[in-house]
C-alpha cells in the first residue's frame, strides 16, 4: 500500500468513528514508513475537517464529534510516542470564547467551543451573558491567541464592538473573532474584528487561519 | 449590463445577468446536495433570474397567485422597543393585532409576550389568559398564541439542568444527553400547561416559533406538546422552525421511529404531520456573505421540496435573515418582494 | 414596513380587506392546501376564486354578509360578532365563539 492509501485509511477510520480500525491504520502507516507527524497533520486533521463539514450539513451530530475527538486523542497519543520531544506538534492555539453581556444565548457559542476544542485548540469558555472584563481577564490569564465573542441579537452585538475596544485599551494583541445570528462580515470589519464566521464549521477554519495553521 | 442585487446582509451590489445566473445555479445545487432533493429545473432557474433582473424596484405575483400572509411576533413588532425589529410605538398588544388586521391586511395574527419564550409565560399565565380574552372580543382574524420552545432556558444558569455545552466540553457526553432529555420533558410540560390554560379561555391556536433552535431535543419537546394538545384540546397548531437543518445536539432522539437530528424541511414536515401539526413553517437561513440570488435559489429549492412532500399547508418563514430575506432588521423591499414572489410562484407555498 | 406590508403588497390576500382571513381559516381548521381553501371559500361566498382578492367585490360582499369589514362602519359586525358569522358561513367551529356560546347556555 502506498503512502497516500495508508493516510487515507487513517482518515477513513476516524470519519467512521472506528477506534479499532483507526489504531490499526496508524500502525500500518507507521510500518509503511509514514512519518507520525505527517499522519497527524494530514490524515487526522483532514478527517476532523470532514467531520466538521458533515456536522454542518446535518450528517453527523455533536455526540459523535465527541467520540471522534476522543479516539483522535488516543491515536495522537500513540503517534506522539514515536515523535522526538523537540518535534512534537504544538497546540493550535488558545481560544477564549463567550457570549457578550446582556445576551443569554448559549447554544451556538457552545457548539463553536466544542468544535474548536476537538480540532485542537485550548478552549476557555467564559459562558454567556458575560461581562466584557471577564473576557479580557481570561485572555490575559491564559495568554490567548484568539478571543471570540458571540451575540445573537442586533441589540447585543454592540457588546462585540465594546469588547474589541476594551481588549485594545488593555493592550492585548490577540486576534479577535465574532459570530452569532445578527453579526455579519461587514459588522466585523466595521468594529475592527480580525474575522467573522458564518457557522461553527467555518469558525474552526477561520480560527486555524488566524493562528497560521492553514 | 449590470443589475442591482444585495448581499445576504442587505448591502446593495451590482451583478451581471451571467453572474446572477451562476449564483442561482450554485444556490439551488447547494440545497440539492445538502438536502438530497432535486435542484430547481432550468425553467424555474430562468424564472428566478427574471425575478432578480426585473428592472422594477418592487415586484409582485400575477393576479390569481396570491397566497395567505400571516404574522408571528407581530404585536411585538409594533410596541417592541428593544432596538431590534420593533418600532417602539407605545400601543397595547391588542392594538398591535388590530393594526395588523385593519391597516396591514394580515390574514392571521399572533399574540406573544415581550420575552417570547414559553417558560416565562407560566408565572404570568393569568395575564396572558385575560389578554387572549380581550383580543378575542375585538379581532376578526384568527389569532394564535405564539412563543419559542427555547430549551436553552432549562439549562444552567437559566434552568435546573446541566448545560449540555459545558458537559460536552468536559467530555461528559452521557451528562449532556441526559440534561437534554430532562429539559425536553419539562419544556413539553410547560408548553402543554400554558396552552391548555389559554385554550380554556378561548384561544384558537398556538404557533411554536423557532422550533429546534436548541437542537433535536427542542424539536422533540415541541412534537410531544403538539401531540398532547391535539389529543386534549381543539387548538390549531402551527410549527415554525429555526433553521433548515435540525442541529444534532443530542443526536439520537427519535419521534415515532424517526431520528430528528439532521432532518431537512421536506423531512421535518413529515414528522410534524405525525404529531398533528396543522400548518408547517419551514426555515432556510440566509448566508450573509453570499448574494441574494444564491440565497433565494437555495431557499426556494428547500421550500419547494417541503411543499411537495407535505400533506398540510406550508407557510414559509420569511422574516429577517430567513427564506430569501436579507439578515437586516429593516430589509429592503426590493429583496423582500422578490423573495415573496419566488416563494409563491416557484416554491408554490400555501402562505407566508 | 419592510416585512409585513411588503409581503402583503407583493403576494398577500389582504386579510379582511378581501377574503384572505377566510382562506387562512380553512387552512388552519381543515388543513386545506391553498387551492382547495380558495375554492372552498369562493364556493361558500358564491364568487369566483379570482374575486377573493378583489377588494371591490369583497368590500361589498363582506358588508352584505356582515362578517366584518376593514373600515369603520357603524353597526357593522366586528370581533366576536363577525367571527360568529364567519363560523356559520364556513361551517367550522371557532374557539372563542364556542366558548361564548357555552357561557351563555
Amino acid at each position: 500500500m502506498g503512502k497516500e492509501e495508508l493516510l487515507k485509511a487513517v482518515e477513513d477510520a476516524l470519519i467512521k468513528l472506528d477506534e479499532g480500525a483507526l489504531m490499526k491504520a496508524c500502525d500500518d502507516a507507521l510500518a509503511g514508513g509514514v512519518e507520525p507527524l505527517e499522519i497527524i497533520e494530514k490524515a487526522l486533521t483532514n478527517a476532523m475537517t470532514t467531520i466538521g463539514d458533515l456536522f454542518e450539513k446535518g450528517k453527523m451530530f455533536l455526540p459523535q464529534i465527541m467520540v471522534a475527538a476522543d479516539i483522535m486523542k488516543k491515536a495522537t497519543a500513540k503517534l506522539e510516542e514515536k515523535i522526538p520531544a523537540d518535534q512534537k506538534p504544538e497546540k493550535l492555539g488558545t481560544y477564549v470564547i463567550g457570549t457578550v453581556e446582556g445576551d443569554v444565548h448559549d447554544i451556538g457559542k457552545g457548539v463553536v467551543a466544542t468544535l474548536l476544542k476537538v480540532n485542537g485548540f485550548d478552549v476557555y469558555d467564559v459562558g454567556r451573558d458575560t461581562p466584557l472584563q471577564n473576557f479580557v481577564d481570561k485572555a490575559k490569564e491564559v495568554n490567548a491567541d484568539i478571543v471570540g465573542a458571540s451575540a445573537l441579537m442586533t441589540t447585543t452585538m454592540v457588546g462585540q464592538k465594546e469588547l474589541i475596544e476594551l481588549l485594545k485599551k488593555e493592550g492585548l494583541t490577540c486576534k479577535t473573532m465574532i459570530g452569532g445570528a445578527a453579526p455579519t462580515a461587514r459588522w466585523a470589519e466595521k468594529i475592527g474584528a480580525d474575522a467573522y464566521a458564518e457557522n461553527a464549521t467555518e469558525a474552526v477554519e477561520v480560527a486555524k487561519k488566524l493562528v497560521g495553521a492553514e | 449590463m449590470e443589475y442591482y442585487c444585495r448581499l445576504g446582509d442587505g448591502h446593495l451590489i451590482k451583478m451581471t445577468k451571467e453572474d446572477m445566473k451562476n449564483s442561482i445555479e450554485a444556490g439551488t445545487n447547494d440545497a440539492a446536495e445538502r438536502g438530497e432533493i432535486p435542484a430547481l429545473t432550468d425553467d424555474e432557474q430562468e424564472f428566478l433570474l427574471d425575478i432578480m433582473c426585473n428592472p422594477q424596484k418592487n415586484v409582485s405575483v400575477e393576479p390569481g397567485n396570491e397566497i395567505v400572509v400571516t404574522h408571528d411576533i407581530g404585536t411585538i413588532r409594533i410596541d417592541g422597543d428593544q432596538g431590534n425589529s420593533g418600532v417602539g410605538i407605545p400601543v397595547s398588544r391588542l392594538a398591535g393585532i388590530l393594526i395588523h388586521e385593519r391597516a396591514f391586511g394580515t390574514d392571521t395574527m399572533e399574540l406573544g409576550h415581550i420575552d417570547y419564550s414559553f417558560k416565562p409565560v407560566k408565572p404570568i399565565i393569568f395575564q396572558e389568559q385575560q389578554t387572549v380574552e380581550r383580543v378575542n372580543l375585538l379581532a376578526t382574524i384568527l389569532v394564535l398564541y405564539g412563543a419559542m420552545p427555547n430549551l436553552g432556558l432549562y439549562y444552567y444558569p437559566d434552568g435546573p439542568f446541566n448545560n449540555p455545552s459545558e458537559r460536552f466540553q468536559a467530555g461528559d457526553v452521557a451528562g449532556a444527553l441526559e440534561a437534554q432529555e430532562k429539559a425536553a420533558e419539562h419544556a413539553h410540560r410547560d408548553m402543554v400547561y400554558i396552552m391548555k390554560n389559554l385554550w380554556d379561555v378561548g384561544c384558537e391556536g398556538v404557533n411554536f416559533d423557532t422550533t429546534a433552535a436548541a437542537g433535536d431535543a427542542d424539536f422533540y419537546a415541541t412534537l410531544m406538546a403538539t401531540e398532547e394538545l391535539k389529543r386534549d384540546t381543539g387548538l390549531v397548531v402551527e410549527m415554525g422552525m429555526a433553521a433548515e437543518n435540525v442541529i444534532g445536539i443530542h443526536g439520537s432522539i427519535e419521534y415515532k421511529g424517526m431520528r430528528l437530528a439532521g432532518l431537512y424541511p421536506h423531512e421535518q414536515v413529515k414528522v410534524a404531520e405525525k404529531a398533528g401539526v396543522d400548518v408547517f413553517g419551514p426555515v432556510v437561513n440566509t448566508n450573509t456573505s453570499r448574494d441574494m440570488a444564491w440565497n433565494m435559489a437555495r431557499a426556494v429549492t428547500f421550500v419547494k421540496a417541503c411543499v411537495e412532500a407535505s400533506d398540510i399547508p406550508i407557510h414559509v418563514n420569511m422574516g429577517m435573515g430567513v427564506g430569501g430575506t436579507p439578515m437586516f432588521e429593516t430589509p429592503a423591499t426590493d429583496m423582500v418582494t422578490r423573495a415573496s414572489k419566488a416563494m409563491a410562484e416557484v416554491a408554490k407555498v400555501d402562505g407566508i | 414596513m419592510g416585512m409585513p406590508i411588503a409581503h402583503v403588497m407583493a403576494s398577500g390576500m389582504q386579510g379582511i380587506r378581501a377574503a384572505g382571513d377566510l382562506v387562512a381559516r380553512m387552512q388552519f381548521a381543515k388543513r386545506m392546501r391553498l387551492k382547495e381553501a380558495k375554492e372552498y371559500v369562493a364556493k361558500k361566498l358564491g364568487v369566483d376564486v379570482i374575486e377573493l382578492v378583489d377588494v371591490e367585490v369583497m368590500r361589498n360582499l363582506r358588508e352584505e354578509l356582515d362578517i366584518g369589514v376593514v373600515t369603520s362602519v357603524p353597526g357593522a359586525a366586528t370581533g366576536i360578532e363577525a367571527k360568529a358569522r364567519i363560523a356559520e358561513l364556513l361551517g367550522i367551529p371557532i374557539a372563542p365563539v364556542e366558548r361564548l356560546k357555552s357561557k351563555l347556555e
